[in-house]
C-alpha cells in the first residue's frame, strides 16, 4: 500500500504563501549595526530641522530636544521611529511622514547633528541633589534604578565595555529639562507610543518614577556639567 | 481503573476544558493588566502581618535570603521592583514559574524575603554598572560568575535529597552548572524548569551520541516520550556509576522489569551479575537490545560440548540448505526460552 | 492444574487503593521511575508547542544567552493569557483533533510504542491554576491517542510547602504485528491446537497449513500504571515524600517451547515458538525523610516492589509425535509442554545517607543500604503428562523393570515429585558507601570513595524426587528422554549412576569493593585538569574466578580558554585481571558431585573447553577516550561535537576477544531570530566484537578439555567478527512568520551489521558437508540492515485570538532486514520447527493530523 503523501505536498505549497504574512510594529534595536552618515550631505539637508533644533543642534525652545552632539545611532533610530508613526501627536511624526525623506537623509542628518558640539549645561545642579542621587544610585525603595548604568556616569551616553545595544542609548547631559520631563512622562504613561525595544526598556524604568522624581532628574540633567 | 472509566475520562476532560475556554473568554486579562497585578517588593506592614501566618506554612521559601556574591561584596539588595524596571520582559516570563509563585508569595508575607536577588545576589552594583560582568550572579556563559558560585547559589535552597551527591559527581567535576540543564527564568519544559523542552532533549545537549542510539531498531520508549533518561540516571550525582539511581545496574532495570528480579530457582549467572552482559540499554541493531546477534551472543561463553559450539553459516537459515533452529528466529532462545532464569523444577537449562 | 496464582500480599486493586490512601508519585531524580509522561505525538508533553515569544527574552539583549557550557537557551514562550477566578488565576491549552493513518499502519516497527489509531484524539489538555497570594497551585495534564496510549495526571501543591500528584497512564508495546499462531488461546495460560491438528499426532503439512491459514495478528503488551505521590516540607530543613504506583501488564509475546532438537534428526523433536501470556502487576512504593541543614544532611528511604503474576506457568500443546533413536523402540506420546512464568517476588530496600560538611570546604557522606529480594512461589511439577513418557523398548509402552527408559507420569506430574513445594529463594543485599570531598583551596579539589556491596543468597534447591529416589529433572518436557534413551535428565545412584545432570541451584553470592581517589586542579581560570584512580574488586562465588580486579585511571581536561569553545576531554586506561581461571566451577551443581556417581566408561566428559574465558570473568585491557566540544562560531549559532572510543581486548583464546565501540556526532543549532530555530545533526557510530569458539570432535564424550587436544582440536576452532556501523542524520526547522508557525523535522537512521566468520577447518562447522573442501575458510551472513526516514511537517495557523489550528503530517519509511527471519514470509513451519513471529518487516506509513488548539 502506498501512503498518502499529498498532505506533505499541500503544506509545502502553502508555506511560501503563509510566509508573506509576517509583519511587526516593534523596532528591534537590540542588535543593530552602527549607523553611518555623511556629515557634509547632512549639512545641506538641515534647513527644516534647524528651524526648531538650531543649526548646531541647540534648540532655543525648551520643549524641543537639544540634538547637537547626540549619538548618531540614537538620532537615526529616533527619526526612524517618527517616520514609522511612533508618536502620532508629535510634530516630528507629521513632518517626517509628510515629507519625502529617504533613509539616507535620516542617516546624513543624524551624522550632521552628532558632529556638532553639545549644548552647554544650564542651571544649578545643586538645586537638584535628589536628581543626582537618583541618576547615580537610584532609589531601591521606589524601584528606581540608577540611570547611569545605561546613560553613563557622565550622562554622555558612554559606558565602558560598549555593546552594540548601547549605541542607541542617548546622551542626556545638557538636555532641556522640559523636554526630558515630557519624554519620561510619555515613557511612563503613553504606552501606545512605545515602538522600539529601547522604548520598552524606558517604559519599565519610568514606570516607577513619580512626577517629582522626573522633575528632579530632568533638572539635574539639564544642569549637569561634565 | 477499568477501560470504561478511562475512556469516559476523555469526554469529561474535554467538557471541562471547553467550559474553561468559555469562562476565559470573559475574564481574559491583557498582559499589561497582568503586569499591574504583579506583586511589588514594597508592601505595607499590615499586609506583611496578615500574610505571615500563611508564610509559615510554606517553609520552602521561608529561608530565602539574598544570595552572597563574592564578586560584589559591597552591593546591597535593591528589590524586585528595581530589577523589573529594566528586566520587564524577563519578569513577564519568569512570573509563571514555580519559583516565582513561591517567592512572590513569600515576599508578600515577609518583605525581607527577596525575589530576584534570592538567586542573583544583591543588585545595587549591577544596577549602577550593568555591563560589568560578575556584579550580579549570572548563570550564563558570559555572566562572569564562576560555575562554583552558580551551583552554590542554587544549592543554598536545593542541597540534599536527590542532589546529595552532587559534590564529586561526574557532572560537578566536569564544571557543569545547574543552569547547563535548568533554566528557571521561564517554563521551557512541561516540568522540571529545564533548559530544553524535555529531560531527554536536555541530556542530548551533550549526550547526543547516546540519544541517537535510541533511534536504533530496538530501543526503550524514550524517543516516544514514554520514559526519560532520569528514570534510570540521576544527573545530580549518585553513589552508583554511571549516575544510576539505584544501588546496582540490575536494580535499576528491575524498577520496570520487576518480573526479572526473582531470585529464580535456577539462575543464569551473567544475568544476575549484570543485565548489561547481554543488553545494551540505549539501543541496539539487534532485537531486544542485544549486544550481538544470537547465536553469537551466546557463543561468546557457551563452548560446551555437543550443540552449542558449532559454527553456523547462512545455510542454517530458513532459506538455506539445512535450516537449523539454533540460528533461525529466536535462535538459542527458542528452546532456552526462560533465559533470565527459570522457576520450573525442570528448568535448569531454561527450557521450561 | 492451571489454577491462577493467588496473590498473598495483595488482592490487586482494592488493597492498592487502600494503601494509596495512607501512602499518597512525583518525579524525583533521586528515586523511582515515572519521571516523565508524554507520548510520540509530543514527547515533550506540550513544551515543543509553546509559542516562542517574538519579543525575545529581554529588551536589553538580542537573541539568547548561552548556558555556562555554551549551549544556547531557548526563546521563552509567550506568557499565557490568564483568567481570574477569585483569588486564583488560571491558564492552559486544549488540543483536540483527529489523526488518520495510512500505508502499512499496522506494522510493528511503526506501532512499536505509539498506538496510532485513526480517529479523534485529545492531543493535550494542560491547565494550571495558581493562587499568587499563598503560592498554591494545581495542574491537570492529559493526552489520549488511543485506549492503549494515554495519560492523565493531576498535581496539587503549594510552592515551598507540599505537592500531591496522581497519574494514570497506558503505554503500548507492540512486539509483533505479523504473528501467525498455530495455537488457540493467545494471551491465556493454555495454548491449544485447533482442529484438524492433534497433539502428538499432526503432520508437518497439517501444521504448516494451519500456520499459513492463521491470520497475521498483533502481539503486544500494554502497561497500565496508576500512581500517587506526595512530598512536603515538614520544616525548612526536613522534607518527607512517599510514592505509590501499581502497574499492570497485559498482553502476549512470542516465546519459546522446547521438545528437543530437530536438526540432527528430521521429523523429530520440536522447536516451538509459543506465545507467552503477560498478565501481571507490580506494586511499587517508596518513601523517605530528608534533612538538609547547614552542617548535616540526612536521607532515609524505603523502596519496596511487589511483583504478582496471574499465572505460575502456561502450557502449550505439542503438535508432533516424536520417535526414539533406538530401532524398534517406541517414544511415548507427549502432548503438552509447559513454561514457568516468572515467580511473584517481593523487594524491600532501606537506605540511609548521612552527610556532614567538613573544614576545607569538604564533605563526607556515608550511605548504608540493606535490601532483600525474595520469592516463595509454588513450584510446578517437573512435567505435565499423563500415562508414561520416555522410550518403550521393543515398542512396549508398559512401565516396569523391563523398560528402564520408560517413566510413569504419575511419579513426576505432581508437586509430590519435588524435594519441596515452593521455591523459597532469597537474596539479601547490603551496601556501605563512604565518600569524601575536600577543596583545600579554590584551585584544588580532592575526593575519595570506598564502597562495599554484597549479595547473599539464602537457601538452595536440590532437584530430588522422593517418590522415585531420582535426582535431576525432566528435560525439555520429557522429549529428550523420549528420543534418546537415558537422556531424560535423571541421575540415580543405583539405576543411572553415570548420568550427568543438573541437581542443584546455583547460588551466586558476591561481594564487591570499590575504591577511588581523585583530584581536580584548576590550572587557571580556563583550564581544569583531573585524575581519578579507581579500583574495583569483584568477588563472585561459584564462578570461574573468585576474584577479579578492575583498575582504571581517568584523566580529564576541561578547557575554556577560547571564548567560542568549551572543550571537555578525558582518557581512561583500564586493566582487569584476577586470580586463577577455573574453567568448570559448576561441577557441584551436577550429579557428578553426588555420592554414588560413577564416571562413564570413557571418563567424565569435560564441561567445556579449558581455554574458554567468559568475558565477564576474563582479564582485559582497555582504553577509552571521550571528547566533547561546544563551539560557538557566531552569537546565534552553536556546534556540538563529540568523539568517543572504547577499546577493550580480552585475554581469551576462546571467548570474546575484542570489543570496540566508537562514535562521532556533530550537531548544529541556529537561532537566527527569536521564534526561529534551525538545527541539523549527523552522527556515525560503529562497534566491532570478535570472538572465537571451538567445535568439539568427540560427539559430546570428550574428556580432554584442552584446546588442541583430541576433542577440542585446533581444526575445530572458528572466529566471528560482528561489525555494526550506523549513520544518523536529521534536521529540524521551527519558524514563525507573524502568528503562523511552521515546523518540520527529519530523522534518518541507517544501520548495517555484518557477521563475518573464519574457521580453521570444516570440522568447526555445524554442517561441514555444506562447504566444499576441508581447509580453512570463511564467509559471512547476509547484512542485517535497518534504514528509517522519518519526516514531520506541520503548520499552525491562527484562527482567532486564542484559537489556532495545527495541521501536520508524519511520514515514516523503514527498510529492515534481519537474517534470523529470512524465509519466514514463505513459511513459518519448517519440519518440527514452528515459528510464530515473522520478524521485522519494512514499511511505509503516514499519519496526518489536525489539532484545534485552544488557549484556555
Amino acid at each position: 500500500m502506498k501512503p498518502n503523501l499529498p498532505p506533505v505536498l499541500i503544506l509545502a505549497v502553502a508555506l511560501p504563501i503563509l510566509a508573506g504574512c509576517a509583519s511587526s510594529r516593534m523596532l528591534d534595536l537590540r542588535a543593530v549595526a552602527p549607523v553611518q552618515g555623511d556629515v557634509q550631505a547632512g549639512a545641506r539637508k538641515i534647513e527644516l530641522c534647524s528651524a526648531c533644533h538650531g543649526k548646531n543642534g541647540s534648540s532655543p525652545v525648551p520643549a524641543f530636544a537639544n540634538i547637537g552632539g547626540q549619538k548618531i545611532d540614537y538620532l537615526y533610530w529616533e527619526l526612524v521611529e517618527y517616520q514609522r508613526g511612533a508618536n502620532p501627536d508629535s510634530p516630528m511624526t507629521a513632518i517626517l511622514r509628510s515629507l519625502n525623506v529617504s533613509d539616507q537623509d535620516l542617516r546624513d542628518l543624524s551624522a550632521y547633528y552628532a558632529a556638532q558640539a553639545p549644548a552647554p549645561s544650564s542651571g544649578d545642579p545643586a538645586a537638584f541633589a535628589q536628581g543626582q542621587m537618583l541618576y547615580r544610585q537610584g532609589d531601591p525603595a521606589r524601584g528606581i534604578v540608577p540611570c547611569q548604568g545605561c546613560h553613563g556616569t557622565a550622562a554622555d551616553g558612554r559606558v565602558d565595555g560598549d555593546a552594540s545595544r548601547y549605541l542607541a542609548y542617548p546622551a542626556l547631559r545638557g538636555q532641556h529639562e522640559q523636554y526630558l520631563a515630557r519624554r519620561l512622562t510619555e515613557f511612563r504613561d503613553k504606552t501606545e507610543t512605545l515602538m522600539s525595544s529601547n522604548d520598552h526598556i524606558m517604559h519599565g524604568v519610568a514606570h516607577n518614577l513619580d512626577d517629582e522624581a522626573i522633575r528632579q532628574l530632568a533638572g539635574w540633567l539639564q544642569a549637569a556639567t561634565p | 481503573m477499568t477501560t470504561a472509566l478511562r475512556s469516559s475520562l476523555l469526554p469529561l476532560l474535554t467538557a471541562v476544558s471547553l467550559w474553561l475556554a468559555s469562562a476565559s473568554a470573559q475574564a481574559q486579562q491583557s498582559r499589561d493588566a497582568l503586569a499591574r497585578t504583579l506583586p511589588s517588593s514594597t508592601l505595607t506592614g499590615e499586609e506583611v502581618q496578615a500574610s505571615r501566618t500563611r508564610l509559615l506554612a510554606a517553609p520552602g521559601f521561608a529561608r530565602a535570603r539574598v544570595a552572597g556574591n563574592p564578586q560584589a561584596p559591597d552591593a546591597h539588595a535593591i528589590g524586585e521592583g528595581s530589577c523589573i524596571a529594566c528586566h520587564q520582559l524577563e519578569a513577564d516570563h519568569f512570573t509563571h514559574t514555580l519559583h516565582a509563585l513561591g517567592l512572590h508569595a513569600a515576599n508578600k508575607a515577609d518583605a525581607s524575603i527577596p525575589v530576584c536577588e534570592t538567586c542573583h545576589g544583591p543588585g545595587s552594583a549591577h544596577a549602577q554598572s550593568p555591563q560589568t560582568p560578575g556584579l550580579i550572579i549570572g548563570f550564563t556563559k558570559a555572566s562572569g560568575t564562576p560555575v562554583e558560585v552558580q551551583t552554590r547559589t542554587c544549592l543554598a535552597c536545593h542541597k540534599g535529597g536527590p542532589r546529595d551527591h552532587w559534590s564529586g559527581s561526574v557532572h560537578q567535576r566536569n564544571d557543569l552548572s545547574c543552569s547547563d540543564c535548568h533554566n528557571p527564568m521561564a517554563n521551557f519544559s512541561a516540568e522540571g524548569l529545564l533548559a530544553k523542552a524535555s529531560i531527554n532533549d536536555t541530556c542530548a545537549q551533550c549526550h547526543k551520541d547516546i540519544r541517537i542510539q535510541f533511534n536504533r531498531r530496538s530501543h526503550m520508549p524514550l524517543p516516544e516520550g514514554q520514559m526519560s533518561c532520569v528514570d534510570c540516571h540521576n544527573p545530580h550525582g549518585s553513589i552508583t556509576s554511571p549516575l544510576l539511581k539505584t544501588n546496582t545496574v540490575n536494580e535499576t532495570c528491575y524498577q520496570c522489569h520487576a518480573e526479572k528480579r526473582g531470585p529464580f530457582l535456577f539462575e543464569h549467572a551473567p544475568v544476575r551479575e549484570s543485565c548489561l552482559n547481554c543488553h545494551t540499554p540505549h539501543g541496539s541493531n539487534q532485537n531486544t537490545l542485544l549486544v550481538a546477534p544470537i547465536p553469537f551472543l551466546c557463543q561468546q561463553c557457551h563452548t560446551g560440548q555437543r550443540h552449542p559450539n558449532d559454527l553456523h553459516t547462512a545455510q542454517s537459515l530458513a532459506t538455506g540448505a539445512h535450516p537449523d533452529e539454533r540460528v533461525m528466529g529466536r535462535g538459542c532462545l527458542t528452546c532456552h526460552a526462560n533465559i533470565h532464569g527459570s522457576n520450573a523444577p525442570s528448568g535448569p537449562r531454561f527450557h521450561e | 492444574m492451571h489454577a491462577q496464582r493467588r496473590s498473598t500480599l495483595l488482592c490487586r486493586l482494592p488493597l492498592a487503593l487502600a494503601l494509596a490512601a495512607i501512602l499518597p508519585a512525583h518525579a524525583d531524580s533521586g528515586i523511582g521511575v515515572d519521571t516523565w509522561r508524554a507520548n510520540k505525538l509530543d514527547p515533550t508533553a506540550g513544551a515543543q508547542q509553546y509559542t516562542p515569544d517574538a519579543r525575545g527574552t529581554s529588551w536589553l539583549i538580542a537573541g539568547q544567552r548561552r548556558s555556562p557550557t555554551g549551549n544556547p537557551y531557548m526563546c521563552p514562550a509567550e506568557p499565557p493569557a490568564l483568567d481570574e477566578f477569585g483569588s486564583w488565576i488560571g491558564y492552559g491549552v486544549l488540543q483536540v483533533g483527529a489523526i488518520a493513518t495510512s500505508g502499512d499502519d499496522r506494522n510493528a516497527l511503526w506501532m512499536r510504542y505509539a498506538d496510532w489509531d485513526s480517529g479523534p484524539i485529545l492531543g493535550l489538555l494542560d491547565y494550571t491554576w495558581q493562587r499568587p497570594s499563598d503560592g498554591t497551585y494545581a495542574n491537570v495534564r492529559a493526552s489520549r491517542i488511543s485506549a492503549d496510549d494515554q495519560y492523565y495526571q493531576a498535581v496539587f501543591g503549594r510552592a515551598g510547602a507540599y505537592k500531591i500528584q496522581a497519574f494514570l497512564r497506558d503505554q503500548p508495546n507492540v512486539v509483533s504485528a505479523n504473528a501467525r499462531s498455530i495455537w488457540n488461546g493467545i494471551g491465556s495460560d493454555r495454548l491449544t491446537l485447533p482442529a484438524p491438528l492433534v497433539p502428538a499426532g499432526s503432520s508437518v503439512a497439517d501444521v504448516a497449513a494451519v500456520s499459513a491459514a492463521a491470520g497475521e495478528r498483533t502481539l503486544s503488551v500494554k502497561r497500565s500504571k496508576q500512581g500517587l505521590g506526595f512530598n512536603m516540607f515538614l520544616s525548612p530543613r526536613w522534607t518527607a515524600y512517599a510514592n505509590l504506583s501499581d502497574e499492570q501488564r497485559k498482553g502476549a509475546r512470542p516465546y519459546g517451547g522446547a521438545f528437543f532438537f530437530n536438526f540432527p534428526f528430521p521429523a523429530n523433536g520440536g522447536a516451538l515458538e509459543t506465545v507467552k501470556p503477560i498478565d501481571d502487576h507490580t506494586l511499587n512504593l517508596n518513601g523517605g525523610l530528608r534533612y538538609a541543614g547547614s552542617i548535616w544532611r540526612m536521607d532515609f528511604s524505603y523502596s519496596g516492589s511487589f511483583y504478582r503474576d496471574r499465572y505460575t506457568r502456561y502450557t502449550f500443546q505439542m503438535p508432533y509425535a516424536l520417535w526414539a533413536v533406538v530401532p524398534g523402540s517406541a517414544a511415548a506420546p507427549l502432548t503438552t509442554g509447559q513454561m514457568a512464568m516468572e515467580p511473584d517476588n517481593d523487594y524491600h530496600n532501606l537506605k540511609a545517607t548521612l552527610t556532614r560538611t567538613l573544614p576545607l570546604n569538604g564533605e563526607i557522606s556515608l550511605t548504608a543500604s540493606a535490601g532483600r529480594m525474595s520469592q516463595d512461589d509454588t513450584l510446578i511439577a517437573p512435567i505435565d503428562c499423563t500415562g508414561v513418557f520416555g522410550i518403550g523398548l521393543g515398542g512396549n509402552l508398559n512401565p516396569g523393570p523391563a523398560n528402564p527408559f520408560l517413566y510413569r507420569c504419575s511419579d513426576w506430574n505432581t508437586p509430590a515429585a519435588l524435594s519441596r513445594r515452593s521455591a523459597d529463594m532469597r537474596i539479601d543485599t547490603s551496601l556501605l558507601d563512604a565518600r569524601i570531598s575536600l577543596q583545600p583551596s579554590s584551585d584544588i579539589s580532592l575526593r575519595g570513595g570506598l564502597r562495599f556491596n554484597r549479595d547473599d543468597y539464602r537457601n538452595g534447591y536440590l532437584a530430588y524426587n522422593p517418590l522415585t529416589g531420582d535426582y535431576g529433572y525432566i528435560a525439555e518436557n520429557g522429549s529428550q528422554g523420549s528420543i534418546v534413551p537415558g537422556e531424560v535428565g535423571l541421575f540415580n545412584p543405583i539405576t543411572a549412576p553415570s548420568n550427568i545432570t543438573r541437581v542443584r541451584s546455583l547460588p551466586l553470592d558476591l561481594q564487591t569493593i570499590d575504591a577511588n581517589l581523585g583530584a581536580d586542579w584548576k590550572l587557571d581560570t580556563k583550564n581544569t585538569l583531573g585524575a581519578t584512580f579507581a579500583f574495583n574488586r569483584y568477588e563472585p562465588t561459584h564462578r570461574e574466578r573468585r576474584r577479579i580486579d578492575d583498575n582504571s585511571l581517568k584523566l580529564t581536561w576541561i578547557n575554556r580558554s577560547l571564548d567560542w569553545l568549551t572543550l571537555r576531554a578525558n582518557y581512561t586506561w583500564k586493566k582487569s585481571n584476577g586470580d586463577r581461571y577455573e574453567f568448570d566451577p559448576y561441577e557441584f551443581t551436577y550429579s557428578i558431585d553426588l555420592p554414588g556417581y560413577v564416571p562413564p566408561a570413557g571418563g567424565t566428559p569435560s564441561h567445556t573447553v579449558e581455554a574458554m574465558r567468559k568475558y565477564d570473568m576474563s582479564s582485559r585491557d582497555g582504553h577509552k577516550i571521550d571528547v566533547m566540544a561546544t563551539i560557538m562560531p557566531r552569537e546565534d549559532m552553536s556546534l556540538s561535537a563529540s568523539l568517543r572510543g572504547d577499546w577493550n581486548s580480552y585475554d581469551a583464546p576462546i571467548g570474546r576477544q575484542d570489543y570496540q565501540t566508537s562514535s562521532a556526532t556533530l550537531q548544529w543549532d541556529w537561532q537566527p531570530r527569536d521564534g526561529t530555530n534551525i538545527s541539523a545533526y549527523a552522527a556515525w557510530d560503529r562497534s566491532q566484537l570478535r570472538l572465537s569458539n571451538v567445535q568439539d570432535q568427540q560427539n559430546g564424550a570428550g574428556v580432554d578439555p584442552y584446546l588442541g587436544g583430541p576433542n577440542y582440536a585446533l581444526s575445530g576452532q572458528w572466529w566471528l567478527r560482528d561489525k555494526q556501523r550506523n549513520f544518523y542524520g536529521g534536521a529540524t526547522l521551527d519558524h514563525r512568520i507573524g502568528r503562523v508557525r511552521i515546523d518540520a523535522s527529519w530523522n534518518y537512521t541507517n544501520a548495517r551489521g555484518l557477521d563475518l566468520y573464519t574457521y580453521a577447518g570444516s570440522s568447526a562447522l555445524a554442517y561441514p558437508a555444506s562447504v566444499t573442501g576441508t581447509g580453512p575458510g570463511g564467509g559471512q551472513f547476509p547484512a542485517m540492515t535497518y534504514r528509517v526516514n522519518a519526516l514531520t511537517i506541520g503548520v499552525t495557523l491562527p484562527l482567532a485570538e486564542r484559537l489556532s489550528l495545527r495541521v501536520f503530517d508524519y511520514y515514516e519509511r523503514g527498510r529492515v532486514s534481519d537474517w534470523h527471519y529470512l524465509g519466514f514470509d514463505a513459511a513459518r513451519v519448517i519440519d518440527h520447527r514452528v515459528y510464530t513471529d515473522g520478524g521485522p518487516i519494512s514499511y511505509n506509513a503516514n499519519l496526518v493530523g489536525v489539532l484545534l488548539n485552544v488557549q484556555l
